[in-house]
């Protein structure tokens, strides 16, 4: 007798979607979660006593809208951004370019530079503009499956890229020819200036093991581009995540945490549910993961079930985390030198596509950049209350840090990581150093312990082309898999990683398809 | 040891020292990378004769050897064979063969049960870099000991008297070792392992030995073997027995599946007739969906014996004013088979080809393997084969019968 | 008395003259005499079309090309083997008849800086065994790679032997071409299709990775996907390009990789005395300093850079596009958004030459001896860190101070190009950006420090080089450009990166040989199939040029 209908593993934001919108279907759910508290990669987290973070990711402008919608979030709570948020883009100390939320604001700031990149901003965006509506169809749209089906898919995306013939029959071949590209190459041929173009390209290599000078890296850049669509969740990840949570309680799901899967029961090419650390067995006919695919499949299942040729492409699936994170406590609000005048919440540095493309060379040796690229963010100006009264949490993300260090990750490597990104940021925001109360130092070697994605890929495997077409692994790209009642809902399904909710909402889709 | 620099191909077996001196003939081919005598003599025929008359000593060192070890050796034999090696006690050997996901023969072979989580594999192919791929989480520990360890062939009605007089340290007397069952054993003061198997269809056995007692091994045979007819003997004797046994080759009757470029090369356990060696109903093992789809929707091909019509045979040589000749080789090209028309003395269409024959001097039967459509794969069907005579091609009748063609009690006796 | 090298000009059998052309007008005017120019000037001779070939050296061949350089030594001064010439075009322009002769490349051979050395030879046993040294595993793997490959090959060698497929064209032509690549990809089963997305959009080292643990085996064989581009072997759609090395083996001849009896320039004279013997003439020093227009703006003649003027009723371009349509035709020729494809097409060369004139044969530490190893190809690609850490510095604009190189020592296997006992040794190095920090007209200035690391690089695997060599001939991308007519230096007309490839190839909607320029066509390696000794663009932009009925 099974209490359940579903068991949901993870209580990420792709697992809540998942187990919400199951349960809205009328099947009882239950969402296991291995830490305390519920969130996943987009959890808050206290690391010092009165200071909490934010969460690993952020960029909640790529929520999909027909979650939001299906799921009534609005209804529990969540509150949508009218714009994007400004971006403060810090070049060499002094030198920046404010990206806002606003491209007539933006191409005013670039006008200060360079009148003609002022004009051409604005018609990047508007082309940007046009392909969006074909591009976030990858969003929301269920994955085309270009390994067992073959021609017929290999046809119905075609048929898709004929819906490019919006773009005319020169801009199809346009959109073949920017996709293999690197995002340096395009940057280049749109703008002059260094600093906006740096700016633009991280976003296209942040959490990638690819450099703005990598072939294909344009792409991750026009579904980034493409995913962007709403002006992101007031109060950040973490609102996203109560929202879901309430969501997914108030169709009926119950949401355990604290306890974590050891293994997955099975029996004969079926799975039947799940046993837990402490020796629990739950037992349910579907069991939908939201773990990533390495751990779900590899790890939980017991050595020598999956079919060789699943697991062999499954061995060589990409999860070398790049991002690191560092989370300062500041004992007053941080004051950027460059906008001293500004409350800033979010900035990023890389004055140059070099400097981002430096900062990358080094990972592939397994080492630190001199100069690593920072993606910075400070919480507390959305909400005071992430720290005492009158501090602050600067929340960065640091690229680009090797998972598996050249000389192994010691406790002074990590500490020499904290000064160099204290080091850096310090040219950038008065007397930083004198403010910090505490800080805290995450590789993607500690993203792994503490998030349970295997190399502390917060995508839970590369964004490259083949990861991304084929994800993860044929005979598991529909969020299926080989065994019987088992099923993806997490980053390493279709469409990948970010906040988009878009894998655990179109996993849903596909169980209630079964 | 293989040299550092400039390793010549073909290399020396444990026994390369022996069999040079006697081998006389010169007369060598490369299997797997090693030497290995085709025959002795300039003619195989006295090899051949030693074997189904009194007792034939082959090196088949070169056959490929892995030990698998620990815990999970049983657990990544049994996904890997055919076969449900969970059921195979210790001091048992199988022979089974090994498919990929498509449920396709990638080669088949032996496995032994050493005991203790101790297993041996042999191969026609090299098979090391499979067995690691299939071995991820399970703690085992493959070693290919292809180089390390000698093996000898003691194959006819003689073997197990021979052995029986050399052999000591046993926990039973060698006449009691049956069929398909391994015992450890000394000779010559050195451990060696002793397996009632052979690739000859007759009584026989096989001596494992590490390399460095090899030549000891080797030398206290022989000369045991004087008073038993001991004979050594080469791959071309050895082909003619196995043929007449029945036994496919790998590379011959059919292409290992990681060879072929195109699927329709490729051949399951049941097109070769090996559907016996498959355990279908157990936890999941490579091609175990492909192969129950199969088993349900029916095989392209299946692999049956033939023997060939020799009066019309003999006919087509009386016409050039020949008498019938047939080779004292046995052959491995691929030749048509039709369905016959006409009652029988004219071709229809092609049904399958013949992969490989010999001519059985035992028998006095003209004999071959064959791929063919499993419609004519009952014993007793008359198709047609082609012949060439005189440089004109033509064609001969031919049944298919139950292999093995030969088929002595004294074999599991 | 000495013999006249039959690579001099001055050798009377030599195929080009530096004469004035014989008529005033010709169906055909074929800029460049390169082998690709070559090739398509012996199609369309052969199809009966009055063909005139001007090339602006006194030699021909352009980067296919062989040198008397020192007294004695004959270099391939440029691209120094031969790699997937079409074997269709050795059979129709009969060029064995006029001298065309691959010595193949028995091995390849990679020195490591231990003292070991892994060798890949043409016999597969052999190989096996010696991979096996490193790991065992990748010895297996080995040859199923290699099945693998040769069956995604069929897929490639569809690919490069018909012109570039045009997605958005619906002319029955165009989608049966789709079709035809579409079959292929349905005949494969799942885990090849898988395979075949990876290749296409991989880098080599991810590609390998999924196979290889042994980094021996994997450096050697990832340069491969580099060799001429500005990337490295970790940058995405890197992959593909290893599929090069197994397409011959689809042709039921695997040792289609050589070198041309006499050095490369070997193959250009061979397509060259075919085009003469199907009626072309060939002019040396006879550079193009324009594209003549008509009044109706079609291409109607050249203007040489003596001031004559030839007319045709079609020009053939084998220069590359951005050469073609800047410097012959000019920007004011051309609309808007042409010019700008055109402006956007990448050349970035990356690559130079060092040749050696050697007094004896050098030992190399690992196998010492000038034993059948040495052969074939030897590489200096000992880690993928190694590679990568040659690319990075070249993307900063200065060139690898341990750069890869790729060494042949031709004399060893066909001894007519150096003196008894002597040798010639051939070195392209990777990377060479022809964007150095200073500026590409430095590169003079730096081009024996340049020279000198390529030499420092090889000395620690083959000590005693230095002592042994007679002369040195330093090629840097400038060279390539300013000598050999290589725009910056790109030894393929061109990146031959994914956007550039195929129906892209030199820019979206113009990859059938034509332009947009009525009557000038293009026939190089800046066009669908690109670069390499192939004859591939020459061959398809003739035949093609003749369907059009243009001619």
């Amino acid at each position: 007798m099974n209490a359940f209908d579903a068991i949901v593993i993870g209580a990420g934001t792709n697992g809540l979607t998942c187990a919400a919108l199951l349960a809205q279907q009328g099947m009882a759910v239950v969402v296991v979660e291995a830490h305390e508290q519920i969130g996943g990669l987009a959890r808050a987290h206290e690391f010092h006593p009165g200071y909490r973070s934010a969460g690993v990711l952020h960029d909640t402008t790529v929520v999909r809208p027909w979650v939001v919608d299906q799921l009534s979030l609005v209804h529990h709570g969540l509150q949508l951004r009218p714009t994007k948020p400004d971006v403060l883009a810090l070049g060499a100390p002094g030198e920046s370019l404010l990206l806002a939320g606003d491209r007539l604001r933006t191409a005013g700031e670039i006008a200060k530079v360079s009148e003609r990149d002022a004009d051409a901003f604005l018609e990047y965006r508007a082309y940007l503009d046009r392909l969006r509506p074909v591009l976030s169809q990858f969003f929301d749209r269920q994955p085309l499956d270009l390994i067992d089906t073959g021609m017929g898919d290999l046809w119905a995306m075609f048929r898709q890229g004929l819906s490019l013939r919006k773009l005319g029959k020169k801009g199809a071949l346009e959109l073949a020819r920017l996709m293999p590209m690197c995002v340096g190459d395009w940057l280049d041929e749109w703008f002059e200036t260094d600093l906006l173009k740096a700016a633009l390209a991280l976003p296209a290599v942040a959490g990638t093991f690819t450099g703005p000078r990598s072939p294909g890296t344009n792409a991750n850049l026009l579904l980034h581009e493409a995913a962007a669509g709403t002006g992101g969740v007031v109060a950040g990840a973490p609102a996203l995540v109560r929202a879901l949570e309430k969501s997914a309680r108030a169709n009926g799901t119950s949401i355990r945490n604290g306890i974590e899967v050891k293994r997955l029961l099975t029996d004969g090419g079926c799975v039947e549910g799940v046993e837990l650390v402490d020796g629990e067995e739950l037992r349910a006919p579907l069991v939908v993961s939201s773990a990533d695919p390495k751990t779900t499949l590899l790890e939980l299942l017991p050595a020598g079930t999956l079919p060789r040729s699943t697991e062999e492409a499954l061995v060589s699936w990409r999860t070398r985390g790049t991002t690191g994170i560092v989370l300062l406590a500041l004992d007053r609000k941080p004051v950027f030198t460059c906008a001293p005048d500004k409350n800033i919440a979010y900035a990023q540095t890389g004055g140059h596509i070099l400097d981002i493309e430096r900062a990358f060379d080094a990972v592939k040796y397994r080492q630190v950049a001199a100069k690593p690229v920072l993606e910075i963010e400070v919480p507390t100006v959305e909400r005071p209350n992430l720290a005492p009264e009158g501090h602050a949490v600067v929340a960065v993300r640091v690229h680009f840090v090797p998972h598996t260090h050249d000389s192994g990750w010691s406790e002074q490597q990590r500490s020499t990581l904290g000064d160099q990104v204290v080091a850096e940021l310090g040219q950038h925001l008065e007397n930083l150093a004198d403010t910090i109360v505490a800080r805290e130092v995450m590789t993607p070697a500690d993203l792994e312990t503490s998030y349970g994605t295997t190399g502390g890929h917060i995508h839970h495997g590369e964004h490259a082309l083949d990861q991304l077409l084929v994800r993860p692994a044929p005979g598991c790209q529909r969020y299926t898999t080989p065994l019987e009642g088992l099923f993806l809902c997490g980053a390493g399904s279709h469409p990948g990683g970010g906040l988009t909710c878009a894998p655990g909402g179109l996993a849903a889709t596909a169980i209630a398809r079964t | 040891m293989v040299p550092r620099f400039f390793t010549a191909m073909p290399i020396p077996t444990p026994f390369h020292t022996r069999t040079q001196a006697l081998c006389t003939s010169m007369f060598w081919k490369d299997w797997a990378g090693y030497y290995a005598v085709r025959s002795f003599d300039t003619c195989h025929e006295r090899e051949y004769y030693a074997v189904r008359h009194a007792v034939g000593l082959f090196d088949v060192s070169p056959l490929f050897k892995y030990d698998v070890r620990g815990e999970g050796a049983m657990a990544l034999l049994s996904r890997v064979m055919t076969r449900d090696i969970s059921k195979l006690r210790p001091g048992r050997v199988t022979y089974c063969c090994w498919c990929d996901d498509d449920g396709k023969v990638m080669d088949d072979g032996t496995v032994s049960n050493l005991g203790d989580d101790h297993y041996r594999v042999t191969a026609a192919e090299p098979t090391y870099g499979w067995l690691c791929r299939n071995a991820r989480g399970l703690p085992v520990e493959i070693t290919e000991t292809t180089d390390d360890i000698g093996s000898l062939a003691l194959q006819g009605p003689t073997s197990r008297a021979l052995l029986s007089e050399i052999v000591a340290d046993t926990k039973k007397p060698i006449e009691k070792l049956r069929f398909f069952r391994l015992l450890k054993a000394t000779i010559a003061g050195h451990p060696v392992i002793i397996s009632r198997t052979g690739y000859t269809g007759d009584l026989g056995y096989e001596v494992w030995v590490s390399r460095e007692h090899a030549l000891d091994v080797w030398d206290q045979i022989y000369a045991a073997g004087r008073r038993h007819g001991l004979v050594p003997a080469g791959l071309d004797a050895l082909d003619v027995t196995r043929i007449e046994a029945g036994f496919i080759m790998n590379g011959v009757d059919y292409q290992s599946a990681h060879h072929c470029l195109i699927e329709s090369r490729k051949c399951s356990p049941f097109e070769l007739g090996l559907g016996w060696t498959v355990d279908l109903d157990r936890p999941g093992f490579n091609g175990q969906a492909a192969l129950r789809r199969e088993l349900a929707n029916g095989s392209t091909w299946a692999t049956v014996g033939l023997e060939l019509d020799w009066d019309e045979y003999e006919a087509h040589f009386t016409e050039f004013g020949l008498p019938p000749h047939v080779s004292s080789s046995a052959w491995r090209t691929s030749i048509p088979l039709y369905a016959p028309r006409r009652g029988g003395r004219v071709n229809g269409r092609q049904i399958g080809y013949a992969t490989s024959g010999a001519w059985s001097p035992l028998l006095k039967k003209n004999l071959a393997i064959a791929t063919i459509e499993p419609k004519f794969q009952v014993p007793g069907t008359r198709i047609r084969i082609e012949v060439t005579v005189e440089h004109e091609r033509r064609s001969v009748a031919a049944t298919v019968r139950e292999t093995p063609f030969f088929n002595p009690p004294r074999k599991r006796a | 008395m000495v013999a006249i090298n039959p690579f001099n000009p001055a050798h009377p059998d030599y195929p080009g003259r530096p004469d004035k052309p014989s008529r005033s007008s010709y169906d055909a005017i074929v800029i460049g005499g390169g082998h690709n120019g070559l090739v398509a000037a012996a199609y369309l001779a052969r199809a009966g079309r009055s063909v005139l070939v001007l090339e602006k050296r006194p030699v021909l061949g352009g980067a296919a090309v062989s040198e008397e350089v020192f007294p004695g030594f004959t270099f391939s001064v440029c691209s120094y083997v031969v790699s997937l010439f079409r074997p269709h075009i050795v059979r129709e322009l009969e060029l064995a008849k006029h001298g065309f002769e691959l010595i193949p490349l028995e091995c390849s051979f990679t020195p490591q800086p231990d003292g070991d050395a892994l060798v890949r030879w043409a016999d597969s046993a052999r190989t096996r065994q010696e991979i096996s040294r490193f790991s065992r595993k990748d010895a297996e793997i080995y040859p199923e790679f290699g099945l693998a490959m040769s069956k995604l090959s069929q897929f490639a060698k569809a690919i490069i032997d018909n012109p570039a497929p045009d997605p958005n064209a619906i002319r029955p032509r165009e989608i049966a071409k789709l079709l035809r690549l579409g079959k292929i990809m349905q005949d494969f089963d799942g885990d090849t299709r898988h395979l075949n997305l990876k290749l296409m959009t991989s880098s080599a080292v991810d590609f390998l990775d999924q196979w290889f643990e042994s980094e021996v085996l994997k450096s050697p064989m990832s340069v491969s996907g580099i060799i001429g581009t500005f990337l490295g072997v970790r940058s995405p759609g890197t992959a593909y390009v290893l599929l090069h090395h197994y397409m011959g083996e689809i042709d039921g001849a695997y040792r289609a990789w050589g070198f041309a009896r006499g050095g490369t320039g070997g193959v250009s004279l061979a397509c060259a005395r075919s085009a003469r013997s199907f009626g072309a003439e060939i002019l040396t020093c006879a550079g193009v300093s324009q594209v003549n227009l008509g009044p109706d703006g079609r291409a109607c003649g050249v203007v040489l850079e003596n001031g004559d003027v030839i007319n045709a009723r079609t020009v053939v371009s084998a220069v590359d596009p951005r050469r073609t349509f800047f410097g012959l035709v000019g920007k004011q020729n051309l609309d808007d958004e042409f010019a700008t494809q055109i402006s956007r097409y990448k050349l970035r060369g990356s690559s130079g030459k060092v040749n050696l004139a050697l007094d004896r044969f050098p030992d190399f530490t690992a196998r010492p001896g000038d034993g059948p190893h040495v052969r074939g190809d030897i590489a200096i690609a000992p880690s993928i860190d190694y590679l990568e850490r040659a690319y990075d510095q070249a993307k900063y604009g200065d060139f690898s101070e341990r750069p890869y190189l790729n060494v042949v020592i031709p004399s060893l296997s066909d001894p007519s190009v150096a003196p008894p006992g002597k040798h010639v040794m051939s070195i392209f190095v990777q990377y060479a950006p022809y964007e150095i920090k200073e500026g590409p007209e430095f590169w003079p200035q730096r081009r024996e420090a340049f020279g000198d690391a390529v030499i420092d690089t090889l000395s620690e695997y083959c000590p005693g080089l230095k002592d042994s060599i007679l002369h040195r001939q330093v090629i840097t991308p400038w060279d390539l450009e300013q000598e050999y007519g290589l725009g910056e230096g790109n030894i393929f007309h061109g990146e031959l990166s994914v956007e550039q490839l195929l129906f892209l190839r030199p820019a979206a909607g113009w990859a059938n040989y034509k332009t947009p320029v009525p009557g000038l066509w293009m026939c190089a390696s800046g066009t669908h199939p690109g670069g390499g000794v192939m004859g591939a663009p020459g061959e398809l932009a003739a035949k093609t040029l003749l369907r059009s009925g243009e001619l």
